[in-house]
């Protein structure tokens, strides 16, 4: 039924039909993103660098190979951005620490985002005990400090972590998967902590509509909780929601850099975006583009995806676009 | 425009009523003194535990007690020994008695003498097993009946090997001979205490007690303690009781503990430091372009070193550990990487330690590394199992780490993982052997090449590689007994043969001390222990 009322309709344009369809909201969302330049802009120029990222360390020189003799050299035509103290060619190391920098940024943001938006929808949604006892949950999880709980991860996991790293170099011949064990715990980490910050802004948002009119309406159709959760409160707070995990993504991708060198996540010969500026911190007043660098593709990351985000949330208000 | 004056004017007068204050600063100092004060300003690392040498246990602490105390011996610039508290001693010919006869104008800062009792009574206490003092074993391992009273078999000092013949004499019995015990005299743990004062403050079995606040605190060294301010300043002053006090040329010593080597560096810019406790790396090669007059890189009493767990694969065959040793390019590790002209090390204690130079070294061969290897059973560094490298989270242990790892893979063809752990798991995992091969340091607390023998005692403290060898243990004890350094030394030699043919660790260089020095300070030694004889040191006006 809801399909033949689609085929009638000549135009995707607002219909009451179509609002109740909600096929709506995402091409109408689209369209108004198109519109907004800067965030097309800032999805092109992510959409580039995660194709240079993937697909450039097969062209470049590798990550791993070190001169030495040659030290830090500034960019010049046999190693276009310099190299490194042990003369390990930058850009190479650029785009193989991107990998891992864009990995973590987008899983481990997911992750935070799933965990963070359900629990923190379905505490506000019920409300009463239910919404006190899940929030007491994450003020504890909150008072845990961080550095505490990564180390005690660590010791806990070393010997897992390290059967999974035998078991795919001795059963399966996978040297190169090595070090996965690390990386699942590194999101395990990231996970553990940034869903929390979600979950409440999520909770509040969901605390000041669910008492609207349409929320009302859709419970006195006889609709279930799941389906008011997520068919109509969820895409109600979609905006701070998008606005939140576009700065999540960086702050993970630097959270990753300080765990890297903890012990946890990714480890040396590779590197990551963070770790590379960390380094180039460091050194920036001998060899100013170790900083340089890094420092302008994570800002250009930072920008596009603060860029594209507010385009989404513009776009994504359904709030808005009934006015 | 209104405005914008009187800005100006405010900032004119703060200027000068600044400058103004300076200056009747300076007058005053130099109208009650003819000469003008000379103040040294220090940066000691990090803030002390405590300047109690029963206590204390790192290098900052060491530098601020040989400050305000004196052991019975002394080290001049050139680590020979020299007077302190004692102003002659003999040995007796089985070199198991040594007589000590103090001084008699040896004087406490409150103007008490230095007496054989006051000596006796620091040992009982330090040996006291309720204070639990940390380097308790510089004295038990060396002294007649010490161990007994460390351990609680016996209450009664009588038995331990330290007697006060008289007030002037002091005797002390050991149980086997110890040709290095003067060196290790001028450590702390032989430094005297004033014991009237530790009662007074707590009594002798507490630790950490006010004693050694300043205007309580009594010592019997060049400087006395004036002023202490937790993590801002210790200020030393020229004792005016001290019997060579003549000798000592610096009115104040400050001491800063500052941790960051950047904060430093900045702080000896603007002239706020004279002397700094580190050099940040990355600024090393700038200061030695613009300014070669103030970099000091000094040689360091410490071995930079790899140690195997020679109870796990792949490193139980000696092969594969003799393999990685002679497959490294340390010349190139401490001309590029290290970068503070560290010397690489191919053998096992630092060269020409008190006239020992190692006659025995071995030398970075590849063809000899992959002939081992391959007899090992990983031709080409096929097969070799998965190896991880442990060190503790610092940058410099990483990018250390990751030279080395390249040089492996390209050498040898095997692939080490790198593992970096906080400093108290990783310590737990090496004292549980729960490692592969790790990261390893070791500064020596004396001056002896025996300190690096030790070491690698089967069962030993600190021989955490499960590494033992009878004939090393034998050569070991037998050297203690040598009639004379030569012959010690000759035997030494053989343990280093031991040494190289087994690997149980890898050397890899030996430490050095950069520090930035104010061409004002003359005189400055930095010994190979990282302290200072400050007796020697001036400042120009």
């Amino acid at each position: 039924m809801v399909s033949l009322s689609e085929k009638n309709l000549p135009s995707a344009d607002v219909t009451p039909d179509q609002l109740e369809q909600g096929s709506s909201l995402w091409h109408d969302a689209w369209a108004r993103l198109r519109k907004n330049q800067l965030a097309v802009a800032g999805g092109l120029v992510l959409l580039v660098l995660t194709l240079l990222c993937v697909g450039g360390p097969w062209f470049s020189q590798t990550y791993q190979d070190q001169n030495l003799d040659l030290g830090a050299t500034p960019p010049g035509a046999a190693h276009w951005l310099g190299t490194d103290t042990l003369g390990r060619d930058l850009f190479a190391r650029l785009l193989y620490g991107g990998r891992i920098s864009i990995m973590v940024g987008l899983v481990a943001t997911f992750v935070a985002l799933t965990i963070g938006v359900t629990y923190g929808a379905v505490a506000g949604f019920l409300g009463g005990k239910t919404d006190r006892v899940m929030m007491r949950i994450v003020d504890i999880m909150y008072a845990l400090p961080f550095t505490i709980f990564v180390i005690l991860l660590m010791v806990f996991m070393k010997e897992p972590s390290e059967k999974l790293d035998g078991w795919l170099r001795g059963t399966l011949h996978l040297e190169g998967l090595q070090g996965v064990g690390n990386m699942v715990l590194l999101f395990a980490a990231i996970g553990a902590v940034e869903w929390l910050t979600m979950a409440r802004i999520v909770r509040g948002q969901v605390l000041s509509i669910r008492r609207m009119e349409f929320i009302e309406a859709a419970r006195s159709l006889g609709y279930g909780r799941r389906r008011i959760i997520f068919r109509h409160i969820i895409p109600n707070v979609l905006g701070p929601i998008i606005v939140y995990a576009t700065l999540t993504v960086p702050a993970v991708m630097m959270l990753e850099a300080f765990l890297s060198f903890l012990g946890l996540g990714v480890q040396p010969p590779m590197s990551s975006w963070g770790a590379l500026i960390k380094d180039g911190a460091e050194k920036m007043e001998e060899f100013w583009w170790l900083l340089v660098f890094p420092g302008s593709v994570f800002s250009l990351t930072l920008f596009s995806l603060n860029f594209l985000g507010d385009g989404l949330r513009d776009a994504l208000d359904v709030r808005a676009s009934n006015d | 425009m209104r405005t914008r004056l009187t800005l100006l004017l405010a900032v004119a007068t703060l200027l000068g009523s600044g400058c103004a204050k300076k200056e009747a600063a300076l007058t005053a100092n130099s109208g009650s003194n003819p000469t003008p004060r000379k103040v040294l300003h220090f940066g000691n690392g990090t803030e002390p535990q405590d300047i109690d040498p029963a206590i204390v246990t790192g290098t900052p602490e060491y530098r601020l007690l040989q400050t305000f105390s004196e052991g019975l011996v002394s080290e001049d610039p050139d680590m020979q020994i020299i007077p302190g508290a004692a102003e002659r001693w003999e040995i007796s010919p089985d070199g198991l008695t040594y007589t000590f006869h103090l001084r008699a104008d040896g004087k406490w800062s409150n103007g008490d003498g230095v007496t054989a009792q006051d000596f006796v009574a620091t040992y009982e206490r330090m040996l006291n097993p309720v204070l639990a003092c940390q380097y308790a074993y510089m004295l038990y391992n060396h002294v007649v009946g010490a161990k007994a009273f460390y351990d609680g078999k016996t209450t009664d000092f009588s038995t331990v090997g330290l007697k006060a013949r008289d007030a002037r004499t002091l005797v002390v019995t050991l149980t086997q001979p110890a040709p290095f015990l003067l060196h290790a005299m001028n450590h702390y743990a032989w430094y005297p205490v004033h014991i009237a004062t530790v009662k007074k403050f707590g009594g002798l079995t507490q630790r950490s007690t006010a004693w050694t606040r300043p205007g309580n605190y009594v010592g019997n060294g060049p400087y006395v303690l004036k002023k202490w301010i937790p993590n801002q300043i210790i200020v030393a002053e020229r004792s005016p009781t001290y019997w060579d006090r003549a000798r000592v040329k610096i009115d104040e010593i400050d001491l800063y503990p500052i941790e960051l080597a950047d904060t430093e560096e900045r702080m000896f810019r603007t002239g706020q430091l004279d002397v700094t406790n580190e050099v940040p790396l990355t600024k090393l090669a700038v200061y030695r372009r613009e300014h070669p007059e103030s970099v000091h890189v000094d040689p360091y009493n410490g071995l930079y070193f790899y140690r195997f767990n020679v109870q796990r694969k792949p490193f139980d065959d000696v092969r594969v550990r003799r393999a990685l040793a002679l497959a490294i390019d340390r010349e190139s590790l401490v001309k590029n990487v290290t970068l503070a002209d560290e010397t690489p090390a191919y053998n096992f204690v630092p060269q020409n330690l008190l006239g020992y130079r190692s006659e025995h070294t071995f030398k970075a061969d590849l063809t000899e590394a992959r002939r081992l290897l391959a007899a090992a059973g990983y031709p080409d560094g096929r097969g070799f199992p998965r190896a991880d490298l442990l060190y503790n989270t610092l940058e410099k242990h990483k990018t250390i780490a990751e030279a080395l790892q390249q040089m492996w893979v390209k050498n040898l063809g095997i692939n080490i993982t790198l593992v970096n752990e906080e400093w108290k798991v990783y310590i737990d995992d090496q004292h549980s052997r729960n490692f592969q091969f790790q990261r390893a340091g070791w500064i020596a607390d004396y001056i002896d090449p025996h300190v690096f023998f030790d070491l690698w005692e089967t069962g030993g403290g600190n021989n955490d590689s499960n590494w033992g060898n009878a004939e090393y243990d034998r050569l070991l004890h037998t050297a203690l007994g040598a009639p004379n350094n030569p012959a010690r030394y000759a035997i030494y030699q053989k343990m280093e043969q031991i040494l190289i043919a087994e690997m149980p660790v890898l050397p890899l260089f030996n430490y050095t001390r950069a520090r930035l020095i104010s061409p004002r300070v003359k005189g400055f030694y930095s010994t190979p222990l990282d302290n200072y004889p400050w007796k020697y040191a001036d400042l120009a006006p």
